[in-house]
Formats: C-alpha cells, sequence, structure tokens
C-alpha cells in the first residue's frame, strides 16, 4: 500500500510540529492534504513540504502572507525546474546534429 | 562533516549568542536545500550549521560541550531528514505551480500543451491563472486531493465507488480495470469552484489498494503461494487453484518441488488490451501427523533410494 500518514502520525513524526500550528497551515493553504473518509492523510511529501514550512516559520519569522508568498514562489521554481528538466531531457533524446543546431541557437543569444 | 560546530557557522569560541544567531540565518538563508535545489553541497552545509545551531543556541547545551561533557551531536541523534526539493519536481503531490508561461508570446503555445500534458499525468497544478478577461476577475478553481482505499479485487475488476467524506460530502470515484497502488485518476471538473467566469478545478485522487492475502500483484502478474500435498507432489495431478477470475484446475506436474512455479497465461490482471499471468508457486505441506504407515514406507524407501538435494553446496 502506498504510505499515508494520518494528522495524528505527522504530529508524532515531526516533532516540533503541533496540531494548532498544523491546523494554521491547511486554513492558509499551505498544505493540501488528501481528503480521504477518515479525515485528511498526508503524503511523505507532504511532510517534507511540512518541515520546510516549519523551517520558515521558526528560523526565518515567517507567517502568514509572507509564509504564502515564500512557498508559492519556491513553487514556482520547481515548477519551472520541472519543466526545464523535461525540455532537456527533450533534446538529450534528439540526433546530435539537432542537438548541436540547439546547442548553436542558444550560444546566439 | 566537521566535528566542531562552531567552524561550522564559521565562528570562533569566544562568539555571542548573538552571533551564532546572526551567523546561522545566514547560512541557513543562503544554504537551505529547498531555497537551492540545484546545490548539491547546499544540504551538506545546511545540516552542519544546524546541527552547529542545534548545540549551541542553548546556553546549558553550548556550556556542557565547552566543558566536553556532549559532543557535536549533542546527546541524542537526530533522525534522517527527507528534504522537500526531492519531490519538489516530481509531480502529483499538488502543488507544482508554474503558472503558465502567457507572458512568452508565440513560444507559450508549446509550453501550455506541456503544461496540459504534465496535468494529464497526475501533477495537480495549484490553479492557472484566468488573467482580467471582460475587466472581472475570473480564474479556474483550486484542484483537490483525495485518497480513496478499495479492496485488492475492486482495483483488479474495476468499478464504481464513492467517497464520503467526514464533512458529508461525497465523490463518484470510476476505478478503471486493471488500477495500480497508488495511481491517481483525475476528475476533471470535480474540484474546487471557480472565481469569476473561471471553470472548475479537477480533483486528484489517489488509490490505496489493500493487499490480499491469498493474491500478490507484480505488476499485471498475481502471484499465489499453492500449498500440495506430499502425494500430490509424487504423483502429480490436477489440482483446484484460486485466480482473480475464479478457480481453475491446475496440473501439478509429476515430481514436483516446493518454490517451483507454474504460470497460468491469462489469469493475471486485464488493464486495457493487456492481459498478466497468475504465476503459482507450489510448496509441500506435510500431513498434519506423520502417521506409522508413512514412517514405515519411508524408512523402506530411504533403504534403496538415498539422494542428495544439497549436492555441491559447501558448508
Amino acid at each position: 500500500m502506498t504510505r499515508f500518514y494520518s494528522e495524528e502520525q505527522v504530529i508524532t513524526s515531526i516533532t516540533r510540529l503541533t496540531p494548532s500550528r498544523l491546523t494554521t497551515y491547511v486554513q492558509h493553504e499551505f498544505l493540501s492534504p488528501a481528503q480521504s473518509e477518515s479525515g485528511p492523510v498526508y503524503t511523505a511529501a507532504d511532510l517534507a513540504r511540512i518541515e520546510l514550512i516549519c523551517d520558515l516559520d521558526e528560523q526565518f519569522d515567517l507567517q502568514g502572507d509572507a509564509l504564502g508568498v515564500v512557498l508559492s514562489l519556491i513553487d514556482q521554481l520547481h515548477g519551472v525546474r520541472s519543466e526545464l528538466r523535461r525540455v532537456m531531457t527533450a533534446i538529450e533524446a534528439q540526433p546530435e546534429d539537432l542537438r548541436g543546431r540547439i546547442i548553436a541557437a542558444l550560444k546566439e543569444m | 562533516m566537521s566535528n566542531d560546530p562552531y567552524s561550522a557557522l564559521g565562528l570562533k569560541k569566544s562568539a555571542t549568542d548573538a552571533e551564532i544567531k546572526k551567523a546561522y540565518r545566514k547560512i541557513a538563508r543562503t544554504h537551505h536545500p529547498d531555497l537551492n535545489p540545484g546545490d548539491s553541497t547546499a544540504e551538506a552545509k545546511f545540516k552542519a550549521a544546524s546541527m552547529a545551531y542545534d548545540l549551541l543556541k542553548d546556553p546549558e547545551q553550548r556550556r556542557r560541550f565547552d566543558a566536553g561533557e556532549i559532543d557535536a551531536t549533542g546527546a541524542e541523534k537526530q533522525p534522517e531528514r527527507k528534504f522537500y526539493r526531492e519531490y519538489a519536481e516530481q509531480g502529483g503531490h499538488g502543488y507544482g505551480n508554474t503558472h503558465g508561461y502567457e507572458d512568452f508570446g508565440d513560444m507559450s503555445d508549446i509550453f501550455a500543451d506541456i503544461l496540459r500534458q504534465r496535468q494529464a499525468q497526475g501533477a495537480a497544478g495549484g490553479g492557472a491563472y484566468g488573467g482580467f478577461a471582460g475587466g472581472g476577475f475570473d480564474a479556474r478553481g483550486a484542484d483537490a486531493r483525495y485518497m480513496l482505499e478499495v479492496d485488492f479485487m475492486d482495483a483488479v475488476k474495476g468499478g464504481k465507488k464513492r467517497i464520503t467524506l467526514p464533512s458529508g460530502d461525497n465523490l463518484e470515484v470510476k476505478i478503471p480495470e486493471g488500477t495500480r497502488d497508488g495511481q491517481t485518476i483525475r476528475l476533471r471538473g470535480k474540484g474546487g469552484e471557480g472565481y469569476g467566469k473561471g471553470p472548475r478545478g479537477d480533483a486528484y485522487v489517489t488509490i490505496n489498494v489493500r493487499p490480499h492475502k491469498v493474491f500478490k500483484r507484480e505488476g499485471d502478474d498475481i502471484h499465489i503461494t499453492l500449498p500440495i500435498t506430499i502425494d500430490e507432489a509424487v504423483l502429480g495431478g490436477k489440482v483446484p487453484t484460486p485466480t482473480i477470475h475464479g478457480t481453475v484446475n491446475l496440473t501439478i506436474p509429476k515430481g514436483a518441488s516446493s518454490g517451483q512455479t507454474l504460470r497460468l497465461r491469462g489469469k493475471g490482471v486485464k488493464r486495457g488490451s493487456k492481459k498478466g499471468d497468475q504465476k503459482v508457486e507450489l510448496q509441500i505441506k506435510m500431513p498434519p501427523n506423520v502417521d506409522a504407515d508413512l514412517e514405515k514406507f519411508m524408512q523402506d524407501w530411504r533403504k534403496g533410494h538415498a539422494y542428495d538435494p544439497r549436492k555441491g553446496m559447501t558448508s
């Protein structure tokens, strides 16, 4: 079974997280746990994201909208990187002469 | 990693508490792995600085370290932390968000296509913004994520399921035949309501398949362990065998061994036009008690028919 964590399991495994802080993060839509018949559930990616949010909250004193703006920029950065990676993978798969032309075009810019 | 928390923060032992905090914040800001996804040294530097700061921020712990009472890792070891960037680019986690490439002019069409494909693969976008058409604010509604636990057979056979949430909302999900554990199904327009004239977001339902006590899935093949009696193993014969499509008679060859695997073609998971097989691993089970007849037979048999299945094994 794919691993999902309940709210209690998340709070137990991330010691610096409190139930009220988790609620705040979800209310601000910093996190969007999957809804299940037994309530919200979290994936390993959600857990890593919570660690990042805790870092930004505690160590950089970012809360509320400021934290939301930073998270949104991080999401956009990762989104762009993911798409850039797809483009580079696609270029990588092309014949050498085409790759060469693309590289030459990049150098000209 | 350095064993000296002061050098991990680029400081001397005489640093003040304020200097420690300042140094840590600077490293955290410039080396946080999630803020520097492309820098592979960032994680090590950040971890070293975090550990050092955890130790030194507390005056009592710092005193004990300076006095040599505890080592650089402090009293208890921290569990291995997974950073968000390890997941961030994979998609499917619901936070991917590039807000489109409309400012790219003609080229944006290419990227729009890529974006659409990404969405189709289950990377729930955070919601592309629709702009200011007609002077009002229109935006696509947020995507919603769901997790649905289904029985093994329901995932194999497919069917309709309904998610009933604690809030009372419910959602019908069509599970395709041969759905795998962890697969995400997209329900177009079943997410949050749009803003203005914007369309509704989509719903992404991750299917969590409960394990079955008999059948194990390996891709589109099904694996089972089938117990057989010693007489079936010796003499061979037809044995009723459960498959996901019902019971079939499996021919056991004469002289079958434990661990031997037989294949039932086309009796695995059906997914689209493809069909997997069922693999049946035989396991010889002894009778509940070895009676006098069996014991006597074996003693007589052994006299003239000894064999060594462990030949070639070195101790």
